[in-house]
């Protein structure tokens, strides 16, 4: 995996979501809410069912447009470009419920991952001159490469959507990864995947964060989020509750009584 | 490989089969062939309906017979123009209506296919309306016409052959990927950084110049085109075609034209009763095997073979 | 000139209130299930059909054969969501719209085994001398379309708004998972709701046998003019299919009135695409529907 942009020195602050908020029909889903990731970092947006966690997600990666605030990416105002544009940009996501292109085989979705990475049209793929192979081998190389990173690529011809759930999970992951990101955001990795699987998570991202990506997370599972994370956000009710690092976290007194006392 | 045997599939049917009755359907299969595919691009790979592909037939066999018939030119330099005319009026179709999605881009294109009919019927100054454009000449090499018997199943499979050889290419190529992952998921295509939108623009127009090439052939084989060819019912009979043979399988466009080219010739002896017949066997086929005809065997085929091997196979989920 | 565009009007409103009752059926049917049915065009030519041979051909009262016609066209709906619909497995969307095209198919197959190939027609419902408005002149018949036009709205309408039944259709509509856990049995409803938008194509059919010849073949351009009324004020939304329906015919009818009648059949499609590219939700219809 390679950093697109090695040269430019690595502006202080990734992304910056600045006095955010969005309503769904009277419903006010985040209410200025602001959070700023630095790079190289992992961050975690946890909180309560209906707290804003998945909209200020989507929101943040061109989903859904603020209906005010900003959004900051590398110094550039993104809110409200399209996903297909952000991706582009250097932001990769995955989905809450795993969206995997279910009828191809594993290797094919790495290969979709590098899309945008890769150039080949209708005549490029028609005519099938040498410099359209060497790209395709070179994707087929890359990807094989990010099917080992995550431990698929004995997988690799399968069906996608024949995997086992938690594999699908890890798939997606290297399918994110394959966009080549400089930030990867992460919806519930670890629901649905069982004790082991969830630890594997853990490894990988410490893992991705190594090569230099910088990871938001939105969690529910505490005990991956509080053995990662550099920095949490707690979202009450569309609103920041808290921020800080797990321990100022799990001390802070107002978390405990929104979320963690009531829910577990 | 695969494109050798079909190439020699295709040789050796061309020179046993002397019959001119066959070998007029045998042609027409491969005129099918190449509407279904285009389509099957389109609907199997993209997930894109389109129930008004009838209009683009119409285009490129109007487009060349009014250029050829009309204005004199020769069909070599009427090819071209038509599929520059279909190429710019499918790029303009494309782009307002490719924003819908769903039902509402198959009541758009529809609404562009009756609009285009009723162009080709009403404008009778260029079109000869109902009673049809009469006199487009034979394709021709150096004097030998192409058109007749042989020659004419020889250029059609050629143009088939083609079209395989290049649809298969696209399908196994980033942009057939990415065509497939809309199909797919459009929301996780998009999550990848692909532009949905402007792809299925493209594949739209690529589509339609394979419909429109087809029209093309079927002008100049014929010599006479009229209204009623390119109706609503085509558009619906091609989309049949692809359903029925299987949707994103390519082979299964080869199966849906044939069979829906020859069971309406088969039905004849239904006489009076073949539209009862023939809206049975529809609905049948897809109430029973809603995958197509492809998809369906091989899936039948898997079941009896995973019967032999149950009690070893893993679980599947 | 006036007189003239009141002509028009006249026999704008008369095919407008027809094509708004096959909108209606359309409509229905998308409300509650989703689905369009491409067989719509074939209940109006049942519709128009059997009206002229309960009539006509075996004498029966009219209200009665009336009743009777839209009875049977009704119930070929209910078999077929019985014997089509419901037993596709896997319901893609592509899928259906093709069993409706065959059964369109079949219907027709079976209409012209029944009737011939020759195209009927039927005397007004009453012999009312026409009434003269600014000299136009309205026909009795156009009376007649319009009266039972506006009782069907009427009466669907207090169907939707009193009844146990229609709430729960419409609470169908609105979503289907959550009908079905508070009790609702969607599957009911769809029946019904093939019974009834099918029940709506007949009516328009009986509407328009006196007004133009009947034949095996006259469903499909009726259906599609009655779906692109539907799109145009609105799939899903009832006033929208008579808005839409009113709109088609009266833009046709000066359409052809006033420039040409070669063009007359492509109308309809313009406006189905002017709609589509300016608002495809219709003129009334809820903000884009997303539903495939």
């Amino acid at each position: 995996m390679s950093d697109p942009s090695e040269k430019t020195p690595p502006p202080p602050v990734l992304l910056g979501v600045e006095s955010v908020s969005r309503s769904f029909g009277g419903i006010q889903a985040l209410w200025q809410v602001s959070l700023q990731v630095r790079p190289g970092t992992i961050h975690s947006v946890i909180g309560p069912n209906g707290a804003g966690k998945t909209t200020l997600f989507n929101v943040i990666t061109g989903a859904y447009k603020p209906d005010s605030g900003r959004i900051l990416y590398r110094g550039e105002e993104v809110q409200g470009r399209k996903v297909h544009e952000l991706v582009r940009l250097g932001m990769a996501r995955t989905f809450q419920n795993v969206e995997l292109f279910g009828s191809m085989s594993v290797l094919e979705n790495v290969l979709v991952g590098q899309h945008v990475r890769t150039r080949c049209g209708f005549l490029g793929a028609v005519g099938r001159w040498p410099w359209v192979k060497r790209e395709e081998a070179e994707a087929r190389r890359k990807g094989m490469e990010l099917l080992e990173f995550v431990g698929l690529e004995e997988f690799a011809s399968q069906r996608s959507e024949d995997l086992p759930f938690g594999w699908q999970r890890f798939l997606e992951i290297a399918r994110a990864l394959a966009t080549a990101p400089r930030l990867l955001l992460l919806d519930e990795p670890a629901s649905g995947l069982n004790a082991v699987e969830t630890e594997r998570l853990g490894d990988l991202l410490e893992r991705i964060r190594k090569e230099g990506i910088t990871l938001i997370l939105v969690e529910h599972d505490m005990s991956l989020t509080m053995g990662i994370s550099d920095a949490i956000l707690v979202l009450h009710q569309g609103k920041k509750l808290a921020e800080g690092t797990p321990r100022e976290i799990q001390s802070n007194d107002a978390v405990i009584a929104a979320y963690l006392g009531s829910e577990r | 490989m695969r494109q050798f045997t079909f190439a020699a599939a295709i040789l050796a049917l061309g020179l046993t089969v002397s019959q001119s009755y066959h070998l007029q359907l045998l042609t027409f299969i491969g005129i099918h062939t190449l509407l279904a595919l285009g389509l099957n691009m389109l609907m199997g790979y993209a997930g894109q309906i389109s129930l008004g592909h009838a209009a683009f037939y119409g285009l490129g066999a109007y487009g060349t017979g009014i250029l050829t018939v009309h204005w004199g030119f020769s069909p070599w330099a009427g090819l071209p123009l038509t599929l520059a005319l279909t190429f710019v009026v499918a790029f303009l179709v494309a782009l307002p209506m490719l924003k819908l999605s769903g039902y509402y881009l198959g009541m758009g294109t529809l609404g562009f296919g009756m609009i285009a009919f009723v162009v080709f019927r009403e404008w009778s100054s260029l079109t000869g309306g109902d009673s049809g454009l009469v006199g487009i000449p034979a394709l021709d090499v150096g004097g030998v016409s192409l058109s007749s018997g042989k020659a004419g199943y020889f250029l059609v499979w050629a143009c088939v052959l083609l079209a395989f050889f290049a649809c298969e290419r696209v399908v196994d190529s980033r942009v057939g990927r990415a065509l497939r992952a809309i199909h797919d998921s459009e929301r996780a295509a998009a999550a990848m950084g692909i532009d949905t939108s402007r792809l299925k623009v493209w594949v739209f127009v690529f589509s339609a110049l394979l419909a429109s090439l087809a029209g093309f052939l079927y002008a100049h084989l014929v010599t006479f085109i009229s209204p009623n060819s390119f109706d609503f019912l085509v558009s619906v009979r091609i989309v049949t075609m692809v359903v029925i043979g299987g949707m994103a399988s390519i082979w299964g466009s080869l199966l849906g034209a044939a069979v829906l080219t020859i069971l309406p010739e088969w039905l004849h002896v239904f006489t009076d009763y073949e539209m009862v017949v023939y809206g049975l066997i529809l609905m049948t086929i897809m109430i029973f095997l809603p995958q197509g005809l492809t998809r369906g065997i091989l899936d039948i085929h898997e079941r009896s073979k995973r019967k032999d091997t149950a009690a070893s196979s893993a679980p599947r989920s | 000139m006036l007189q003239e565009v009141l002509q028009y009007f006249f026999s704008g409103v008369t095919n407008g209130a027809i094509y708004a009752v096959i909108a209606l059926g359309f409509t229905m049917l998308f409300g509650t299930t989703g689905l369009i049915n491409f067989a719509q065009g074939e209940f109006v030519m049942l519709g128009a059909l059997g009206l002229i041979t309960l009539w006509k051909g075996l004498d029966l009262p009219l209200w009665l054969a009336f009743v009777l016609s839209t009875a049977g066209v009704a119930a070929t709906g209910l078999l077929l969501e019985r014997l089509a619909i419901r037993t596709v497995r896997k319901p893609h969307p592509i899928v259906l719209v093709i069993i409706t095209i065959g059964a369109s198919i079949l219907l027709k197959g079976i209409a012209m085994l029944a009737w011939g190939k020759d195209a009927r027609s039927a005397p007004p419902f009453s012999r009312h001398p026409p009434l003269e408005v600014a000299g136009a002149t309205l026909l009795s018949q156009s009376i007649w379309i319009i009266v039972i036009v506006v009782l069907v709205v009427l009466a669907l309408q207090a169907f939707y708004r009193k009844s146990l039944t229609g709430k729960a259709m419409q609470a169908c509509a609105i979503n289907q998972k959550a009908a079905l856990l508070i009790g609702i049995p969607s599957e009911r409803m769809t029946l019904l709701a093939f019974a009834l938008s099918a029940g709506m194509g007949g009516i328009g059919g009986i509407l328009v046998a006196p007004v133009t010849m009947s034949s095996y073949d006259m469903g499909m351009l009726l259906g599609l003019k009655g779906f692109c009324a539907a799109m145009l004020g609105g799939l899903g939304s009832s006033w929208g299919a008579v808005l839409g329906g009113m709109l088609l015919g009266i833009l046709e009818a000066l359409g052809v009135g006033l420039f040409s009648s070669s063009l007359k059949d492509a109308i309809a499609f313009f406006l189905l695409l002017g709609i589509l590219y300016l608002r495809p939700s219709g003129i009334l219809g809820e903000k884009a529907v997303h539903r495939f």
